[in-house]
């Protein structure tokens, strides 16, 4: 009896696992292949139609290294948007971080007054959704000149990223002991050479995480983009929710291969960390 | 090897009803072993920490070979700290841990790596270069620890508690090696302790702090044959405590009249407290003294080990005798006994 | 003293000041604009009008309360059928068998992944074209794509429901897995040893270990599926439309009333956010009082 249970756990298991997987698959097909047509299961024809018509990879006989490299440089909307994503992804982290380490410095080992209120208005964008401030920020930034530029879309994907960084930087400081500090600073170790000797690689972990996070937001924003970006800044969830829009599946699905790409990256990466950390895993949930 | 002076020193943190550290005054001399001792809480510590620049005294100065320390950066003031966790650089070796004060200093690499290795040789642990804090015992961290602050030859060492995190085998080992170093390398150390067992096995001088204040700073010998109050006296183990009125030379007591040798005989107030130390007090079944000499009964025979203590009770006054357990027997409870309180032995204070 | 304060501001201000002025001046600007008051084009006055027509004038009324119908359908029924599942995946998995592992992997792989992709995602597989429509048409249950179910793009915002649970499950998976392997095992085999069958060990002593946990992860799924604009823009229909989507659309209406009706629209939502919050909160206190 038990035995039986157990064979129908794990076929249930599996068979989960393969509905879960079941969009992926789905992409893969889609991106190789043309003419894929109701009701085939499997496409009669793989190619890669899809990455030539989006300017990816040299129509075929022309696949040498430097066509490639051509065909890129010559900028078609898919490379354009990812550099843009990628751009303002690594601007946002690296500032969100630069910023955020003083404060979780001094949120993580010190206590002071209002020190609970500061906490719930660095935490507070992650629990109103992004809607009810972006359309009064737009406005703001119009008036201001912000809105249509890489900067104001920048600025505006530190909202949601801050309370992250914040918050994960914040946990790390909890668990870090400044006597460390000054034990160097007695051994003749000035106030640079101990940042970057002692604080640094205690805090490193930490700062990887929540510098993977920021990432990941800033990757996957939408709406923030699309409303301040004014149609001038194209990244790739615009790129991948307009072409979804418009109904080719193959264009479609090579698009959000390369969009997953770095989500898939750092879930390999981060999967030691992801276990046992609910702050990481509520970062994650809101992407 | 300095001199240390500390000059009215006064730290006051929010929150506490009276200050930290209250006007400490102290005049440390190069090569000096001192121990700074109190209660949890006394200040001592935080006396430490603004020696290493930690904090900002909010009065008074800190002088290093006559010149002031306040003005000059943690990192460049030569003194070292050794913290009561050690505080290994989690992420170095040993080897680099040790020799990190000398890469600070800009020292090329194969200076620093005999010096590594003749200060691991000094501290009796050769072979542990490559291992990781983490791959260590406690003993072991704590030599690497006083290894990594003595090689760059600091003007003064100071020692956050360093004997108590250990088991009582090894604190015998480590107090020995810590005594051996400091005299072989001559250097200025000072160490703090709630324990005056400790002290008084470590220390050159004593300084005895309560609640942020100096009470006194002597030597061993002296808090336990010369203790300045009841509370000082209390701290290193006293329990005979007799309330005294002063009559010209003579004291009178609940017990009797007592003859007084000591020399602050002046500075005494009419009314105040002679106490003795239990080991100095001499019983006998017959009266042989014709001076402070009293008739008592045992109240109690307590063995422990190498001693054994008598509570004597004479008149309403309780005193208790501690005599080596060999070579006294047949003293019972209730035996009468003379009690003899030396008189070049009972200490007058002042309350 | 001083300078320790001093040092304190100063840390604390460049995030502060990024999230009071963007996020809480965003916030206040849009509560400005839906209440009428537009310097812009001379309007200083205050009045409810916005939120009054948004909710009860002819024009929208039906529009909004089917909107906030579909939303709570949607937000309730993708955060309980997603703690559902990875609640029983969980159980499942833990116990130690052949690809544990890569199971594990599997269940958790939805995490990182953005949620547009995840709603493509749904596209593909469940659309009247999709893969499933296929397999079931080789496998001779449908004739055309037709008779297959309208699953995405629907009026029951069935395709947004997947394309939450599909994501929010694996965010409950993880802390379910979590909190099951941190302490599940120790208690489950003290019951089993007190003579409890594996439903009374799962009733009494296994739902009662997660639900704390899975309560506040419920909770966040619920207020961000709420709000949320992306999904429901993909795989929405026009009408009922989920109310982040309205918001949007009135906002980008060039007339200047609707754009204040997006505004009260988006103030709207954010209310109803903050009072399921605030009662989870007092529902947790209330708890606490309760130990």
């Amino acid at each position: 009896m038990n035995n039986n249970l157990k064979k129908i756990n794990i076929y249930a298991i599996y068979l989960g696992a393969f509905i879960l997987i079941l969009p992926l698959i789905a992409f893969f097909i889609n991106a190789f292949s043309f003419r894929w047509f109701y009701p085939q299961i499997i496409p009669k024809e793989l190619s890669l139609q899809a990455w030539v018509r989006l300017k990816l990879i040299p129509k075929p006989g022309q696949r040498t290294f430097e066509s490639f490299l051509d065909l890129w440089a010559s900028n078609p909307t898919v490379i354009k948007a990812l550099i843009n994503s990628l751009t303002i992804g690594f601007i946002v982290t690296v500032v969100s971080i630069i910023i955020a380490l003083p404060a979780a410095r001094v949120l993580g080992l010190l206590n002071f007054r209002f020190k609970k209120l500061i906490i719930f208005i660095m935490v507070s964008p992650t629990i109103l959704p992004p809607i009810a401030f972006v359309l009064g920020l737009n406005i703001n930034f119009i008036s201001l000149g912000f809105s249509g530029s890489f900067f104001g879309v920048c600025l505006v994907h530190l909202v949601p990223i801050m309370p992250y960084v914040v918050l994960t930087m914040t946990g790390i400081f909890a668990n870090y002991n400044p006597d460390f500090e000054h034990q160097a600073r007695t051994l003749g170790a000035n106030k640079t050479k101990t940042f970057f000797l002692i604080t640094l690689p205690a805090i490193a972990p930490g700062m990887v995480v929540a510098a993977l996070f920021a990432f990941l937001v800033s990757w996957s924003q939408y709406l923030l983009t699309f409303l301040i970006g004014a149609g001038k800044i194209m990244t790739l969830p615009l790129l991948v929710f307009s072409t979804a829009s418009s109904g080719n599946p193959a264009l479609t699905a090579a698009i959000s291969i390369i969009f997953i790409f770095p989500a898939i990256l750092i879930l390999f990466f981060t999967s030691k960390f992801v276990s046992g950390e609910s702050g990481a895993t509520s970062g994650f949930g809101k992407i | 090897m300095s001199d240390l002076k500390i000059i009215n020193l006064v730290k006051n943190f929010q929150g506490m009803d009276r200050p930290a550290v209250n006007n400490v005054n102290l005049d440390i001399h190069s090569g000096e072993l001192v121990a700074f001792l109190g209660p949890s809480g006394c200040g001592k510590t935080t006396i430490l920490k603004m020696i290493t620049g930690l904090f900002d005294p909010d009065n008074g100065d800190i002088k290093l070979d006559n010149q002031t320390l306040l003005t000059t950066p943690t990192e460049k003031r030569g003194v070292v700290m050794v913290f009561q966790n050690y505080l290994l650089f989690p992420y170095m070796n040993v080897n680099e841990n040790v020799g990190f004060a000398l890469k600070m200093k800009g020292v090329e690499q194969s200076i620093i790596d005999t010096k590594v290795r003749e200060m691991l040789d000094l501290v009796k642990l050769p072979d542990i270069g490559l291992r990781k804090p983490k791959q260590l015992s406690g003993g072991q961290q704590q030599r690497v620890a006083l290894a990594r602050a003595l090689i760059a030859s600091p003007r003064l060492l100071l020692l956050d508690e360093p004997l108590s995190n250990l088991d009582a085998h090894l604190r015998d080992e480590m107090r020995e090696l810590i005594v051996t170093i400091q005299k072989k390398l001559n250097v200025t150390t000072i160490f703090v302790t709630h324990d005056q067992e400790e002290a008084v096995l470590l220390a050159d001088k004593i300084a005895l702090i309560f609640d942020g204040e100096l009470q006194n700073y002597t030597s061993p010998k002296n808090y336990y044959e010369r203790p300045k109050n009841t509370e000082a006296a209390k701290f290193f183990g006293g329990v005979n405590f007799i309330k005294t009125k002063k009559n010209n030379n003579q004291l009178e007591t609940e017990l009797g009249d007592l003859v007084y040798d000591g020399n602050n005989i002046d500075e005494l107030e009419i009314e105040n407290i002679i106490t003795i130390r239990p080991e100095n007090i001499k019983i006998s079944d017959k009266n042989k003294y014709d001076h402070n000499s009293f008739k008592g009964t045992i109240k109690s025979v307590i063995f422990s080990g190498t001693h054994t203590r008598y509570k004597i009770l004479i008149n309403n006054i309780q005193l208790e005798c501690s005599l080596q357990s060999v070579g006294i027997n047949n003293i019972k409870e209730n035996d009468e006994i003379y009690v003899h309180l030396p008189k070049n032995k009972i200490w007058g204070m002042n309350d | 003293m001083g300078g320790e304060r001093l040092k304190i501001i100063l840390s604390l201000t460049p995030p502060l000041l990024i999230i009071i002025t963007l996020f809480f001046g965003g916030i206040f600007y849009g509560l400005l604009q839906s209440l009428g008051y537009q310097p812009a084009i001379g309007k200083y006055d205050i009045n409810f009008s916005a939120y009054y027509n948004v909710m009860f004038s002819e024009r929208y009324a039906r529009l909004f309360w089917t909107g906030l119908g579909l939303n709570l359908w949607v937000s309730f029924a993708s955060t309980f059928l997603a703690a559902v599942f990875a609640l029983f995946a969980a159980l499942a998995i833990r116990k130690t068998f052949f690809a544990k592992t890569i199971c594990n992997f599997i269940y958790s792989l939805n995490l990182p992944m953005p949620h547009l992709v995840v709603a493509v995602g749904m596209i593909f597989v469940f659309s009247q074209s999709g893969l499933l429509a296929r397999f079931a048409s080789q496998l001779g249950f449908i004739n055309s794509p037709g008779e297959f179910p309208v699953l995405v793009r629907d009026k029951y915002g069935f395709g947004i429901i997947l394309a939450y649970i599909w994501k929010e499950a694996a965010f409950f998976f993880i802390i379910l897995m979590s909190v099951l392997q941190s302490l599940g095992e120790n208690f489950e085999e003290l019951a089993q040893s007190l003579g409890a069958n594996k439903w009374q060990r799962f009733r009494y002593v296994i739902l009662p270990l997660v639900m704390p946990n899975l309560f506040s992860a419920s909770i966040i799924v619920f207020a961000f599926s709420f709000g949320a604009y992306e999904v429901p823009a993909l795989l929405g229909v026009i009408y009922p439309q989920m109310l982040p989507v309205m918001a949007f659309e009135f906002f980008l209406n060039p007339d200047l009333n609707a754009r204040s009706e997006g505004m009260a629209l988006s103030i709207i939502i954010a209310l109803i956010v903050m009072i399921l919050v605030i009662i989870y909160f007092w529902l947790t206190q209330a708890k606490i009082r309760k130990d």
